[in-house]
C-alpha cells in the first residue's frame, strides 16, 4: 500500500466518522447496516480472495455470531461491547471444528461441505427452540449498557461508532495479517497449494487458521447485527445469504479487503433502490453477478484502481488472477 | 406388525428415492466428467423441470406428455446457457463456473416465482399409477414402485448410451482427453453443449418425477443441489457408477434414518459423506483427491 492510498483510506475513515453529524436517521440506519455487511464481506475475502477457499456457507459465521450475541444480551447482563466480542470469539472457535472437517476436501468439495454445514445449522436453528426461538427467531434483543453504566453505545450514533470501530479495527487487523508472512503463505496456497506444501508448510493448518479468523470476524458482524436489528431469525443462516455475501465480495473485488466493503455498500444501495420499484431484485442481482464474473472479475475496486493507475497490463492485478486463466 | 413386509416396503421406498437422486446425480457427474465444471444450478434445473411438468400436465392433461416435454425444454435451456455464457469461461478457473451457475440459480428461482407464483403447485399422480398395492400386507403406493422401475430403466439406458452409441463414445473420449478428441476432428465444443443439455434434461426429468411426490415449490432447488452434491461427492466426481452407488447410499440413509432417527436424518447423510471423505478424499469411485 502506498502513502497515497493510506491517505485516501484515512480520509474515508474521517468522512465515515463525521457522518452522524450530517445524515438523517434513516440514512444512518442504512449506513450502519452497510458497514456491518462490509465487515461480513471483508471477513469472507480472507478465505475467497486470499486463500481461494470458496465458501458457500459463510452465513453460518453470521448466524452463529448473531444467535450467540442475542442469547448473551437477552439472558445475561454482559455489556453490549463484550457480548459482541465474545460472540465473535465463539464463532471463531466453532469454526476450528468446521474447518477441520471441511479442509479434508478441497476445491468444489470444500465449497459443498461449507454449504452443507451452514444448511445443517439452519436446520438446527429451526428445531432448537429454546436457544434459537425456531422460526420466530429471537426478538427484543437489548443493547445492554456498560461497562460502568456506560450507555453511549446504546444510542443510534453511539452504536454506529461501535460498528465503525469494529470495522476499522478488523480492517487494520486483516491488512497486517495479509501483509505478514502468514498472509504470504495464504497467497501461496491460493496460487499453488502443492508447491506451498512442498516448501514445507502445513497448508491444512494454515487453511484451518484462516477459516477460524474469517469466521470470528464474520461472527463479529453477525453479533453486531443482532442488537442493531433487535432480532435474529433463521434467514441469517439461509444459503441465499451465503450467496449474497459472496456476490458482495466478487462484485466489490476479491483479494483487496477494501473491495468487499464497497461491494457490500453497493449491494445495500442497489437492493434498496431496486426493492423500491420491484420485489424481484434477486433477478437483477443474479444478472449483475454473472456480468461481473464474465466481464469484470476484478470487481468494482479492481476497475477503479486500474482506471486510477492507467490500464497497464500489470495493473490488471495479481490479486484476481485466481478468477482467470491458470493455464 | 409384519417386519418382513415393513422391511421390503421401506427398501422399495428407498429405491424410488434413489431413482430421483440418481436423475440428479448422474447429470451432474456427466457434466463434471466432461467439462470439469460444477453446475451449481443443477437444483434449479430440477425445479424448472417440476414447474414445466406442472404446466404440461395442466395444458395437455397427460403426465406422459410432461415427461417428454419437460426434459426437452429444460435440456434446451441448459444447452442454450452453455452456448451463450459458459462457453466464454473455459479458459478460466473452476470457481468462475461455480459463481456463474450460482447467479443463474438466483435468476431462475426469481423467474420461476414470477411466472408460476409463490404457492406450491400440486401435480396429480397419473390415474394409471395412483392407488396402492399390498406387499406382504403392507400398503405401498404404485407411483413409488413405478419410480423405482423408471430409475432402473433410465440407469440402464444411460449406461448403454455411454457404452454403445457414437455420442456416448465421444463423451467418454472427451472426458479422458479433450484435446486429442478435438485433434481427431470432432468439435469438442458441440459435445460439451450436448452433455450440458443432457445433464440438465436429466435433472428436468427428475423434477417431473418428483413433482407428484413433493409438489413443485421454490424450496426444491437448494435441497436438491445439496443432496446431489452429497451423492456425487460420495460416489466420486465424474463417475457414472459412483453416482449410482451414491444415490442408493444416500436414499437408504434418508429413508431408514427418517424412520429410526427422525431428528438426525439430515445429520446422518452428512455423517456418511464425512466418513467417505475421511477414508477416500476423492469419493468411493473417484480418481482425484
Amino acid at each position: 500500500m502506498t502513502t497515497r492510498s493510506n491517505a485516501l483510506l484515512l480520509l474515508a475513515a474521517i468522512i465515515l466518522a463525521l457522518a452522524p453529524a450530517g445524515l438523517p436517521p434513516y440514512a444512518m440506519t442504512l449506513l450502519t447496516e452497510a458497514l456491518i455487511l462490509g465487515l461480513f464481506a471483508m471477513s469472507l475475502d480472507l478465505m475467497v480472495g486470499y486463500t481461494r477457499l470458496l465458501s458457500f456457507g459463510h452465513a453460518a459465521a453470521y448466524g452463529l455470531g448473531a444467535y450467540a450475541a442475542g442469547n448473551l444480551l437477552l439472558h445475561t447482563s454482559i455489556p453490549l461491547i463484550f457480548a459482541v466480542l465474545l460472540a465473535g470469539l465463539f464463532s471463531g472457535i466453532v469454526a476450528i471444528g468446521v474447518a477441520w472437517v471441511c479442509t479434508l476436501a478441497s476445491g468444489v468439495s470444500f465449497s459443498m461441505l461449507t454449504l452443507a454445514f451452514a444448511q445443517l445449522l439452519y436446520a438446527i436453528a429451526f428445531k432448537w427452540t429454546s436457544v434459537t426461538g425456531a422460526s420466530d427467531g429471537l426478538a427484543g434483543i437489548p443493547r445492554s449498557p456498560g461497562p460502568f453504566g456506560l450507555t453511549f453505545f446504546s444510542g443510534r450514533a453511539g452504536f454506529y461508532y461501535l460498528v465503525l470501530g469494529c470495522l476499522i479495527g478488523a480492517f487494520v487487523f486483516c491488512r497486517s495479517l495479509v501483509q505478514s508472512p502468514f498472509g504470504a503463505v495464504l497467497r501461496g496456497i491460493r496460487e499453488n497449494e502443492a508447491k506451498t506444501q512442498a516448501l514445507g508448510y502445513n497448508t491444512r493448518g494454515y487453511k484451518i487458521a484462516v477459516v477460524a479468523i474469517s469466521f470470528a470476524l464474520g461472527g463479529l458482524s453477525g453479533a453486531l447485527y443482532a442488537p442493531f436489528a433487535g432480532f435474529t431469525n433463521t434467514e441469517l443462516l439461509f444459503w441465499l445469504f451465503s450467496g449474497q455475501v459472496l456476490i458482495m465480495v466478487i462484485v466489490g473485488g476479491a483479494g483487496t479487503l477494501i473491495g468487499p466493503i464497497i461491494g457490500a455498500a453497493f449491494f445495500m444501495l442497489v437492493s434498496n433502490f431496486l426493492s423500491s420499484w420491484t420485489d424481484s431484485w434477486a433477478l437483477f442481482f443474479g444478472a449483475i453477478f454473472i456480468l461481473f464474473v464474465l466481464f469484470a472479475p476484478q470487481g468494482i475496486w479492481g476497475l477503479a484502481t486500474r482506471a486510477w493507475n492507467g490500464a497497464s497490463p500489470e495493473a490488471k492485478g495479481r490479486r484476481w488472477r485466481f478468477l482467470s486463466s491458470t493455464g | 406388525m409384519n417386519f418382513l413386509g415393513f422391511l421390503i416396503t421401506q427398501c422399495l421406498n428407498a429405491l424410488s428415492q434413489a431413482a430421483l437422486l440418481f436423475f440428479l446425480g448422474v447429470g451432474l457427474t456427466l457434466i463434471f466428467g466432461i467439462m470439469r465444471i460444477v453446475n451449481f444450478a443443477h437444483g434449479a434445473f430440477f425445479m424448472l423441470g417440476a414447474y414445466v411438468g406442472y404446466s404440461a400436465v395442466a395444458l395437455t392433461g397427460s403426465f406422459w406428455a410432461a415427461l417428454i416435454a419437460a426434459p426437452i425444454l429444460v435440456g434446451a435451456f441448459g444447452a442454450a446457457f452453455e452456448l451463450g455464457i459458459l462457453r466464454r469461461l473455459y479458459n478460466r478457473d473452476h470457481s468462475a463456473f461455480l459463481m456463474v451457475t450460482f447467479g443463474l440459480t438466483l435468476i431462475m428461482g426469481e423467474a420461476i416465482r414470477l411466472l408460476w407464483g409463490v404457492a406450491a403447485l400440486e401435480v396429480p399422480v397419473p390415474k394409471s399409477l395412483s392407488g396402492i398395492v399390498f406387499i406382504l400386507d403392507e400398503p405401498f403406493p404404485i407411483y413409488r414402485l413405478f419410480l423405482a422401475g423408471a430409475g432402473i430403466v433410465v440407469a440402464i439406458a444411460i449406461w448403454q448410451f455411454l457404452e454403445r452409441t457414437r455420442l456416448g463414445l465421444l463423451i467418454r473420449a472427451t472426458s479422458q482427453n479433450a484435446e486429442m478428441v478435438h485433434a481427431l476432428g470432432t468439435d469438442v465444443r458441440l459435445v460439451r453443449s450436448a452433455v450440458f443439455g443432457i445433464g440438465c434434461g436429466l435433472a428436468g426429468i427428475g423434477g417431473v418425477f418428483a413433482a407428484p411426490l413433493v409438489t413443485a415449490s421454490l424450496g426444491m432447488a437448494p435441497n436438491a443441489v445439496i443432496d446431489t452434491f452429497v451423492i456425487v461427492i460420495i460416489g466420486g466426481m465424474g463417475s457414472f457408477a459412483g453416482s449410482l452407488i451414491g444415490a442408493l447410499l444416500v436414499a437408504f440413509v434418508q429413508v431408514f434414518g427418517t424412520y429410526y432417527f427422525p431428528d438426525l436424518a439430515m445429520a446422518l447423510m452428512y455423517l456418511v459423506m464425512l466418513t467417505v471423505l475421511v477414508i477416500r478424499p476423492g469419493g468411493l469411485l473417484g480418481k482425484e483427491a
